[in-house]
This record gives structure tokens, C-alpha cells and sequence, in this order.
């Protein structure tokens, strides 16, 4: 549920040139200085290939936040094997597949001590997983893309629930909420696109109307005649993806004709830039009155979460400020369980080489007789130093990865200021498909 | 019927945004023979401007005086220091193209750590809707409207009855015989690049009013349709880009509203190929604006 679209349209015919360079470059280079043994005790990286310019430059800031509090508190409990130290790296794909081939060519070619992939988003997903796939390179992908949902790619790893799933979720809540004329308004770009298919499909299946299905342009000075489109058709509810600016543009104008109604967002509407240009564009009150949102259900109670904010607090100085915008944020919460689970596996399988330790993410987050529960790498590690296995228990929930390397959980329907409203089981979710 | 009266009115806005950004932008064509495709993010620079005037208490009509004078300032100064000295050169056209695209790379980047991923909004209150029919426009749409209208007309005057306005078309149409003529060529350059880049400030700083959320890449997002505008017109002539930015602004907007929404920039670029299939050169263009083209 992330992605987009039109500032490099002008630079891609320069792109292409650029790209076709560095890509040879890259695979004339180094053969790859990832994966090293399990021998050495060099410093370990673990890279974030995410945005991090670009329209949707708010993503690897994200993704950082969950990366960094995990490799400080590996770090803190000894490291991996002999490795002392674990970095975070950013790696910029600027949310662009013709800036992200390359951009992942020369991370696998040139970062030493490389050993998973925190990324990719739904902006380069598609471009670049079977990059990392075929380096044999551990990815936990933030991509929503339903392409995933059933992938073969051995090295693909996904813990957050695609955005079809989303879709359900939002068509339930509003069938809770007795809403039954609905409006999508979707931005026309693959990460925006991801839950409303699915969201129309369950919102028809529990008997509600869709009286106007508009598909936004991005970045458009204007959406007057959208606006005025969806206001004649009288909803009582909008469904809702597209980038910050163009949907505070849509909601503004919206706003504008006295049509606000209440509007569900998809997860990737949750997010700070998001809600700071919608809430900019309609005002704080209008979304604390309109605003909700289904997002990946992860609790913000038990163990594991108190592992994940005792870690995040500790570490708050080395995350985007502030650090509270993460305390539950699914995605943060992810990218912990993430470097968590890689370096579990890492220990499990006496080996940092990417390709060996790479069979061991599934068994130290699967229950198994006599595993011995843990919530952090430092408790799994002590665990497995004892001769014990391991089932990691996620800050997102418990981790159950299906044959297709994914774990969808459940999901939640939040206001503006993450105050969780209902969720949904993945029974429930399931129910409506 | 009222669907596209409807889109003709919003069409209005939009190509008022467009005329005041797409003339900035052909006049620097139109003078230095230079295709800026940093354009787009001096405008987001201006908005910055105009972004931290309004957080020191500056109304809308201040904004766009200092978003004005901000990117007439950046303009000028990268006219001077940083093409100008690739024309002596006598870089070609298209290695002119990418030092401005790699200007723009920079400008998109400083904003970047500056401002950060995030987004912005300016803090101008919300105006009354004023409603006709089934039009329904805002009275700061209307005032878009007005200000662009204002613009084309005071760039008319300048350009058809003032000296520097003869000067700039003669030093446009042929700058080596208007040296000869008497013409301080470098001055005219220069006032050009101050009047396009006061022309781009305020196209940034109105485009932001009306999309109301902003960040580093907005300005970057709406060149395309700028340059659409200008190709459309005829590069390098003011006037075609005024009928551009209406033809393009109305044709999106007529689009969204009788086709699909998500084909409305599809359509209007469908037009602009099959224009320039008929007339390479533009609805404005001659020679030179065809060699662009081509």
C-alpha cells in the first residue's frame, strides 16, 4: 500500500540511459560482497530498501524506526554469532522502479556484510524482489501487492497483510456502521489501487451500493469535477487511497462543497504525511469526525510490544522524531520483528551466509514441542545457546508464516489519533472473500 | 449539460495556474533558448517562501509577493551563474537540458533536507464557495482566475508597449542583431529571467493555494503539463502558452468530468501528440519552436 508516480516521468528517458549503465556496471563488478560466513566477525547490514526521496520519501523513515531499535538491541545482547556489530543502512529506491534496479544492483554489489533486505515497498516490489530473490538475499517486504499473496520466491517474506485484505476490512466496518451507499475514490497508481477491488467486491457481498467509483490522476492541481461527481451521487460513505497531496487535495475541495461524509482509508492513509495533509487540507475536528481506517492489526499490549517500545524508547534518538509516531505503527513493529526473526535464524543456523541461514526464518517463528517462547533476539539467543529451539513471538502478533512465506494477521479500524475503534480476526476477514 | 459547464468552470482554475506557470516558463525559452526543467522546482521553492512568510503571519496577497520576488531572485541567479556560463560554452541544446534537470535534481534534493518527507499547508482560512447553476467555484479559485488574467494582460503591455517588452522580442527574435541595433542584450536577458521566475513564484505559491498539501516534488509533479502548455502554444512564445494552458486546463477537465477521471491527463496529452503532428511547431510556433519539437 505504498507507492507512485509523475516527477520522473521527464527524467526517465536520462534514467534509462543511467540505468542500463549502472546496472552493467553492477553486474560486472564484485560478484556480491554479501553474505558473509559464519566465520567472520566483521559488522553485519541489514539494508532498507525503501523510498527515501521522492514523493513517497516518508516510507524508509519508517521502515528505519523498526530496523534501528532491533540491530541497537542485538547489538546490546552480543551480536550475532561473532559478529559484534549489526548495521541499518538506508538505501534509497526513490519509489521508482527505473531508480530502483539500479539503486538494488549496486546495494547487492557493493554492501559489505549484507545479509536481508528490510523492503521493498510496493513502488519497486514487482521490479525488484526477484533482484534480491535471485542474489539469494532474505527480503521482508513492506508491499502490499496481491502478486505476493501466493509468490514462489524463496527469499520473499512478507508479515503485514496484503491490501486486498484491507479492502475487506473496510467493507466490514462500514457494513458494521450500517453504511450502504458508498463512493471509491482511488488514487490511479498500482500502491493505491491494492484494496479497493477487494473492498468493492465485500461491500457488494454484504448488500451496500457503489454510487460513484472515481480514479484520481495524482498530483493534479484540481479534482473539482471528481469532487462534484461524487458529491451528485450522494454517498454515505467514501472508501479511500492516494497520495497525501492529491487525496488533502480532493478532501479539501471536497470540504469545500459541504460534502464531507465519513471516509475509511486503507493503511496506507495512516500514515504521519498522510494525516498531516489531509488534517491541513479539511482541519483536525473534520477528521476526528470523518476519518477512520483499517490498518494491520498489532497489538499494543503483552510482551512482545513491550519488548518492541522498551527498545524504540531506548533508541529514540536514532529514529525519525518523534519517536512516539512508532510506538504503533505496524510497520515499525514489523521491521523489529523482521531483523529480529533474520537474526534468530542467523543464530539458529550457525551461519550469517544469507542462502544457509535463509530455511531457519520460518522454524524460529513456528510453534513446535517444547520451544521456548521469546519476545526478543537477546532471549532467543540465550535460548538457543542453550540447545533449545526458539518461536518467536512478533510486536505484530504471532508470526505464522503460510507456504508462500506469508503471515497476514489481522486488522483494525483506527481514527486519526491511532485510537483503535473494532478489529477483525483473520476468520472474520476470510468470512467475507 | 451542466456536467460540462460544470468542468469548464473548474477547467478555468486550472488553466490559470498553468497559464501563469507555462508563460514563465516559455519566456525563458523564448529569450535564452533554454528548456529550465528545474521550472518546477523553483516553483516548489517559492511555495517553500511563501510557506515560511505564512508561518511568520503573511496573508495570501504577501505570500505571493514574496513567492514572486523569491523565485525571481533563484531564477535570475541561476540564469547568471549557472547557465549562462554553459552557453558561452556553447553547450548544445540538449546538454543545456541536462544541466537544468540536473539543477532540478539539486534544488528537489537541498528542499528535501530542508524540509523534510513531509507535507505542508498553508494557512489562509477557508474562502466562501460561490455557486451558478451547477458551477461552484471558490471565491480564491475566482481570484486565481483574476490574478492570471491580470498577469497575461500586464505581460501584453509590457511586451507590445514598453521598450524593455520591444527589446525582449527583438533579443528573442534575433539577439545578435539586437546587440547590433543598440540593445543591451545581457540587461534584457536578465529582466526576462526576473520576470519569468516573479511569473514561477507565483505559479507556485497559487498551484500550493489551490492544492492546498504540498512537499518537495509538487512543483516537479506539475512541470509536465507546464511544458505540455508551452510545446502546445509554441516554445518560446508567450501567447501560445496562454491558449495552451486553456487548452489543456479545459480539456483535463472536460475529460474528468465526460470520460473517466483517470484518463483526464491522458486525453489532454492524446491532444497534444495529435497537435503537434499537424502543426509540429505549436499553435503559436514558428522555426525555432519546431526545431524544439522535433
Amino acid at each position: 500500500m505504498k507507492n507512485r508516480r509523475g516527477p520522473r516521468r521527464l527524467l526517465l528517458l536520462v534514467s534509462c540511459g543511467a540505468t542500463a549503465l549502472l546496472a552493467a556496471c553492477a553486474s560486472a563488478g564484485s560478484s556480491g560482497s554479501s553474505g558473509s560466513s559464519g566465520g567472520g566477525t566483521g559488522a553485519l547490514t541489514i539494508a532498507v530498501f525503501n523510498p527515501f526521496s521522492g514523493a513517497d520519501a516518508s516510507f524508509g523513515p519508517e521502515e528505519m524506526a523498526g530496523c534501528t531499535p532491533a540491530a541497537k538491541a542485538i547489538e546490546q545482547a552480543g551480536g550475532i554469532l561473532h559478529h559484534a556489530k549489526l548495521v541499518c543502512t538506508a538505501a534509497d529506491s526513490r519509489g521508482d522502479p527505473a531508480d530502483a534496479i539500479p539503486a538494488a544492483e549496486k546495494l547487492l554489489a557493493t554492501t559489505s556484510g549484507l545479509v536481508g533486505v528490510i523492503g521493498p515497498s510496493s513502488d519497486e516490489a514487482s521490479a525488484t524482489v526477484p533482484l534480491f530473490n535471485r542474489a539469494s538475499m532474505p527480503m521482508f517486504a513492506d508491499t502490499g501487492q496481491l502478486i505476493f499473496d501466493k509468490t514462489t520466491d524463496k527469499y520473499f517474506y512478507r508479515i503485514t497483510a496484503p491490501d486486498d485484505a484491507n479492502g475487506y476490512a473496510m467493507a466490514l466496518y462500514a457494513h458494521k456502521r450500517g453504511l450502504n451507499r458508498a463512493a471509491f475514490v482511488f488514487g490511479t497508481d498500482i500502491s493505491s489501487q491494492g484494496a479497493r477491488a477487494t473492498a468493492m467486491k465485500a461491500f457488494r457481498k454484504l448488500g451496500g451500493t457503489i454510487v460513484a467509483n472515481e480514479q484520481l490522476s495524482l498530483d493534479q492541481p484540481s479534482y473539482r469535477t471528481e469532487v462534484q461527481q461524487v458529491a451528485a451521487a450522494k454517498p454515505d460513505v467514501i472508501f479511500t487511497e492516494a497520495d497525501p497531496q492529491t487525496s488533502a487535495t480532493f478532501f479539501a475541495e471536497l470540504k469545500q462543497l459541504g460534502h464531507l461524509v465519513p471516509f475509511i482509508g486503507t493503511g496506507g492513509t495512516i500514515q504521519p504525511p498522510w494525516l498531516k495533509a489531509v488534517s491541513g487540507a479539511i482541519g483536525a475536528a473534520n477528521m476526528a469526525t470523518y476519518y477512520t481506517a483499517a490498518q494491520p492489526y498489532a497489538p499494543t499490549s503483552g510482551p512482545a510490544y513491550q519488548s518492541w517500545l522498551t527498545a524504540l524508547k531506548a533508541d529514540k534518538s536514532q529514529v525519525a522524531a518523534p519517536a512516539s509516531q512508532w510506538y504503533a505503527d505496524p510497520y515499525a513493529m514489523s521491521d523489529w520483528d523482521s531483523v529480529n526473526i533474520m537474526a534468530l535464524a542467523m543464530e539458529e543456523a550457525k551461519s550469517t551466509t544469507p542462502a544457509v541461514y535463509n530455511p531457519y526464518i520460518v522454524k524460529v517463528t513456528a510453534a513446535s514441542p517444547g520451544a521456548v517462547k521469546v519476545t526478543t533476539f537477546a532471549a532467543g539467543k540465550r535460548a538457543i545457546q542453550a540447545g533449545k529451539k526458539v518461536q518467536y513471538l512478533g510486536a505484530v502478533g504471532p508470526i505464522v508464516f503460510d507456504r508462500y512465506h506469508n503471515s497476514p494477521g489481522g486488522f483494525e479500524i483506527v481514527k486519526a489519533d491511532g485510537t483503535a475503534i473494532t478489529t477483525f480476526s483473520p476468520a472474520a476477514i476470510a468470512a467475507v472473500k | 449539460m451542466s456536467t460540462l459547464i460544470a468542468s469548464v468552470g473548474f477547467g478555468l482554475v486550472t488553466a490559470s495556474i498553468l497559464a501563469l506557470a507555462a508563460v514563465g516558463f516559455t519566456l525563458q525559452f523564448g529569450i535564452s533558448n533554454l528548456l529550465n526543467l528545474a521550472y518546477g522546482d523553483t516553483m516548489t521553492a517559492a511555495a517553500f517562501a511563501a510557506y515560511l512568510a505564512n508561518r511568520a503571519g503573511a496573508d495570501l496577497w504577501l505570500m505571493l509577493l514574496i513567492g514572486g520576488a523569491f523565485g525571481a531572485v533563484v531564477s535570475l541567479a541561476l540564469n547568471r551563474f549557472v547557465y549562462t556560463p554553459f552557453r558561452r560554452r556553447k553547450t548544445s541544446l540538449f546538454g543545456m537540458v541536462i544541466v537544468s534537470l540536473s539543477v532540478a535534481v539539486i534544488v528537489q534534493n537541498l528542499l528535501l533536507a530542508g524540509f523534510g518527507p513531509s507535507f505542508f499547508t498553508y494557512q489562509i482560512g477557508q474562502s466562501r464557495t460561490l455557486r451558478a447553476g451547477s458551477l461552484a467555484l471558490t471565491v480564491n479559485q475566482l481570484l486565481i482566475i483574476a490574478l492570471a488574467v491580470a498577469a497575461m494582460l500586464a505581460l501584453h503591455l509590457l511586451l507590445t508597449r514598453t521598450r524593455l517588452g520591444k527589446a525582449m522580442r527583438a533579443t528573442s527574435t534575433n539577439p545578435s542583431l539586437a546587440l547590433g541595433c543598440g540593445i543591451n542584450t545581457t540587461r534584457v536577458v536578465g529582466m526576462a529571467w526576473l520576470l519569468s521566475g516573479f511569473l514561477c513564484g507565483v505559479a507556485g505559491v497559487v498551484l500550493v493555494a489551490n492544492t492546498t498539501a504540498f512537499q518537495s516534488t509538487t512543483g516537479n509533479d506539475f512541470l509536465v503539463l507546464v511544458v505540455a502548455a508551452a510545446m502546445l502554444g509554441g516554445v518560446g512564445k508567450p501567447y501560445g502558452a496562454m491558449l495552451g494552458a486553456l487548452v489543456l486546463g479545459l480539456v483535463t477537465e472536460i475529460a474528468a468530468g465526460i470520460i473517466a477521471p483517470g484518463l483526464k491527463e491522458g486525453f489532454a496529452f492524446a491532444l497534444l501528440v495529435l497537435v503537434l503532428l499537424v502543426r509540429p511547431q505549436g499553435l503559436f510556433g514558428d522555426a525555432t519552436s519546431r526545431a524544439v519539437a522535433a
